[in-house]
């Protein structure tokens, strides 16, 4: 197992090496430049942009700014944000626990509510609740995430009145205001952000748990714990879920860099103030620094996600070890 | 019963949270108020606001904590020293054509209690004019030759030429720091982070708190020496997407919001709010289709087709720019004569536009030898197709429905435009660069005329379409330094760039900015859109 783990890791850390690499160079051939923007609305004059190129170091050779950044990655230094004139280290840290939050609840949602509606869906196979609910999910999972995140802003928040329409926090909050009232606040800001995210990705939790599920209870062990006379909850939850949950497991590993790049469009329609939001920015801008520190995090979750998904199967499942 | 448990939680966490969103939006008292913006302010701290800094949000956040020498007054003159009001500087005079006296207000304190000195000033700007520090002001302020200290508080700027703008140069670009805080970091960049964390300011408003990416509070300034401000606490809040924006006006979880995005259905949309009103103000921004004077390939040569005057003037009269800019900005704009927004005073006293005159642009091209041989539609002339490609950048959509009516004008006289709707920084790069026929530009104009000469001049740093014409060169050189018809001379340099048609002047835009009825006082200044906000008050 330990053999295994550390082969499996070593991949994993080569992976990530690769994809910095590969970012790092295509980021700085694909057209555009960050400096060249600040001549289009507000002039400035080329010899100010030549003032500010050397500053960010962007007029040296591109080994020598490969250097720079793998050196500054080394102690953790990603650099200095050309759009924001800050570390980018210390802006990531500012906006992912944003992010992680959002997705995080986005996630729990997917994962408690999906997975049970999808052990539902299995169990009543064919009937009404089976249909309905496949179609209603699949009706979120083809909404685009920034139309449905516009129609709860309008209705729920201007319409109704029921829930703030974007932001995190009221502003007006005092600062000492007590922790009960800060946690409703920010609860009462999270909802439709958070709903938003979960009615698109629901959709993928519940039919994968669906399927799943289905095949499970054809098997005979199912057939065997019903005839000892075990109640269907037991068998339903102990026995068929617990070994429905593999395919669902992957789709986590999925999920997982979704948290960051999944919620751009939604950052966006409610303001949250959240990473996506940020690196989409950095996109436009071609802040390459602070592009490349989203990008970093953004492919460590996606070779991460794959790995803790492959060592969760090796946990559940030991066939896999010697795969 | 546990179904009915679960559903009874369901509920409740949706109703409570809501309830208490509710009560929440009521708690506004009549001293607070929430602006909402598309952007944060990063580095709202003079001298420190350059290249992806010098964002307008930096600005206008800067003028709510440093005040400046005078303030540019409502007419927006930026000649001579008339339109001027008194601010750190309670009066000045001349002492020759090359030397301003700034007397400082002694009432003037930094909002740690320390009074503002003429040393102040001298060190603000010896970081100004250091291209090493802030290269753009370096550039702005290059006719200053020095800046001393005669006393606490007189200060002496002397120029190396006389012109009409040496006021508003020695005025309008930089706002003094408290240089008892930053002298250790005199010659740096970069001041220390407490400071650019907590700036210390001078004036009506003081740094309270900034929480990133949500808003950032300030707080009246209680020592104020121009007088406390009515409204005690303002929360600049950030919002990128226009919806988003819109929606916390809508809610009255917002009092004002900066200027509503296109289309003007939003205009609509707020104006019929119950709560909200609409202000119009005159804007910075101005939009026009730019000619390139050379070959997009091969920068040596000439364009072969834009660098005839013939060819630009037929496409200006193919063009009904009156009903282009009406169906677009619902009367929120208007057509300039000449490169000028809103915001500039030169543009008093201009001739309309010219009008659509397909006849007359027909008659133009066929002289040229542009006839229909093949009869395609689409002139041509030595087998050569009357065709260009039109680009702006996929972020603007005033300038995409703007495209698509030129095209389809254009279309009408024989000539094909292809529209090319670019990336961002794809649009700049081939734009920089010269990579174009004719570009949908857009410029944020700074008060002042003489920044024509960036764009419109034979050496200037932003001309990148070539355009050169020495006369006018000359003519901009007279107007910047004429001090008694300044206006006359500018008018001057308009005409006879309109005569050359280096590029189609579109529009020249106004801002509508909502802001909520329970505001009083309420004014803008275009030149700095919330610099008044210390004159406000709220029910």
């Amino acid at each position: 197992m330990r053999r295994w783990l550390l082969r499996r890791s070593g991949a994993a850390l080569v992976t990530w090496v690769s994809a910095v690499l590969l970012l790092f160079f295509v980021m700085r051939l694909a057209p555009g430049d960050p400096l060249d923007r600040l001549s289009g609305d507000r002039p400035i004059t080329p010899q100010e942009i030549a003032a500010l190129r050397a500053r960010y170091g962007l007029d040296q050779p591109l080994a020598h700014q490969f250097a720079a950044f793998a050196g500054g990655l080394v102690h953790g230094d990603l650099g200095v944000s050309i759009q924001y004139g800050r570390s980018v280290t210390a802006l990531i840290a500012e906006r992912l626990p944003a992010t992680l939050f959002l997705g995080g609840a986005a996630l729990l949602v997917n994962f408690t509510l999906g997975l049970w509606l999808g052990v539902q869906q299995a169990v009543r196979r064919g009937r009404a609740v089976d249909r309905w609910l496949t179609g209603l999910s699949l009706a979120g999972y083809a909404m685009p995430s920034f139309w449905l995140g516009l129609m709860l802003a309008w209705l729920v928040g201007v319409r109704w009145r029921l829930l703030p329409a974007a932001g995190m926090t009221n502003p007006l909050l005092a600062v000492d205001a007590a922790f009960g009232t800060r946690a409703m606040d920010l609860l009462a800001h999270l909802i439709l952000p958070a709903v938003t995210l979960s009615v698109v990705s629901i959709a993928a939790t519940m039919r994968y748990q669906r399927r799943a599920m289905i095949e499970v209870l054809r098997f005979p062990y199912i057939l065997a714990a019903r005839a000892k006379g075990l109640p269907e909850t037991a068998i339903r939850w102990r026995h068929a879920w617990r070994n429905a949950l593999f395919p669902v497991l992957t789709l986590f590993g999925l999920w997982l860099p979704i948290l960051v790049t999944g919620s751009v469009f939604v950052e966006s329609v409610f303001a949250w103030p959240g990473l996506g939001l940020l690196a989409a920015e950095a996109v436009s801008t071609r802040d390459y620094p602070l592009l490349m520190g989203a990008a970093l995090l953004v492919s460590a979750l996606v070779v991460g996600g794959a790995l803790l998904t492959d060592i969760a199967y090796a946990v559940l499942d030991p066939r896999v070890r010697y795969a | 019963m546990a179904s009915a448990t679960l559903r009874l939680a369901v509920c409740a966490s949706l109703f409570v949270p809501a309830l208490s969103a509710g009560g929440l939006a009521q708690s506004r008292d009549a001293k607070t108020i929430v602006i909402v913006t598309p952007q944060q302010a990063t580095v709202p701290i003079p001298t420190m606001m350059e290249g992806a800094q010098s964002a307008t949000t930096n600005q206008e956040m800067a003028d709510q904590l440093f005040l400046r020498l005078a303030e540019l007054g409502p007419s927006l003159v930026t000649s001579g020293d008339k339109d001027f009001v008194p601010r750190l500087a309670r009066s000045w005079s001349r002492h020759d054509s090359l030397t301003l006296v700034f007397e400082l207000d002694p009432r003037a304190k930094w909002q740690d209690g320390v009074p503002v000195t003429a040393a102040d000033v001298v060190f603000t700007f010896e970081r100004a004019r250091n291209p090493q520090i802030a290269p753009k002001l370096a550039g702005l302020l290059r006719h200053l030759t020095s800046v001393t200290a005669d006393g606490d508080h007189r200060v002496t700027v002397r120029f190396d030429r006389a012109y009409a703008e040496q006021f508003y140069d020695a005025t309008f670009h930089v706002q003094p720091l408290p240089s008892h805080l930053l002298a250790a970091a005199a010659s740096q960049p970069e001041l220390p982070h407490e400071f650019v964390a907590n700036p210390v300011g001078n004036g009506p408003y003081r740094w309270v708190r900034s929480v990133p990416g949500q808003f950032i509070e300030l707080a009246a300034n209680p020592d104020f020496f121009l007088g406390r401000p009515a409204i005690e606490h303002v929360f600049f809040r950030a919002a990128s997407d226009p919806e988003a924006r819109m929606n916390l006006m809508l809610t009255g979880e917002a009092d004002a919001m900066d200027n509503v995005p296109a289309p003007p259905s939003n205009i609509q949309r707020l104006a019929a709010a119950p709560d909200l009103r609409t202000v119009p103000v005159p804007s910075p921004v101005m939009g026009y289709l730019l000619f390139n004077q050379r070959d997009r390939t091969d920068h040596t040569k000439s364009h072969p087709i834009l660098s005839d005057p013939a060819v630009r003037r037929a496409i200006a009269l193919a063009l009904d720019r009156q009903t282009m800019v009406r169906a677009t900005f619902a009367g929120y704009a208007d057509v300039p004569y000449g490169p000028v927004s809103q915001l500039l005073w030169i543009r008093k006293g201009s001739p309309h536009a010219a009008g659509r005159d397909t006849v007359a642009a027909r008659r133009l091209l066929t002289a040229q030898g542009w006839v229909d041989h093949d009869g395609d539609g689409v002139l041509d002339r030595n087998g050569q197709p009357l065709a260009l490609t039109l680009s702006y950048p996929v972020t603007s959509e005033v300038r995409k429905q703007l495209s698509l009516l030129v095209q389809e004008q254009l279309r009408q006289v024989g000539i094909r435009i292809d529209i090319a709707r670019l990336d961002g920084p794809v649009w700049n790069e081939r734009r920089t660069h010269g990579d174009f026929d004719i570009d949908f530009s857009s410029v944020v104009q700074d008060p002042s005329p003489s920044g024509l000469t960036q764009a419109w001049s034979c050496t200037g740093g932003t001309n990148v379409a070539k355009y050169c014409n020495p006369k006018v060169d000359s003519l901009i050189d007279g107007a910047i330094a004429a001090y008694s018809d300044a206006g006359k001379r500018w008018q001057a340099v308009l005409r006879q760039i309109e005569a050359d048609q280096p590029a189609v002047f579109i529009y020249a835009s106004t801002y509508v900015f909502p802001v909520n009825r329970r505001l009083n006082r309420v004014s803008f200044h275009p030149a700095s859109i919330w610099l008044l906000l210390r004159e406000w008050s709220a029910k």
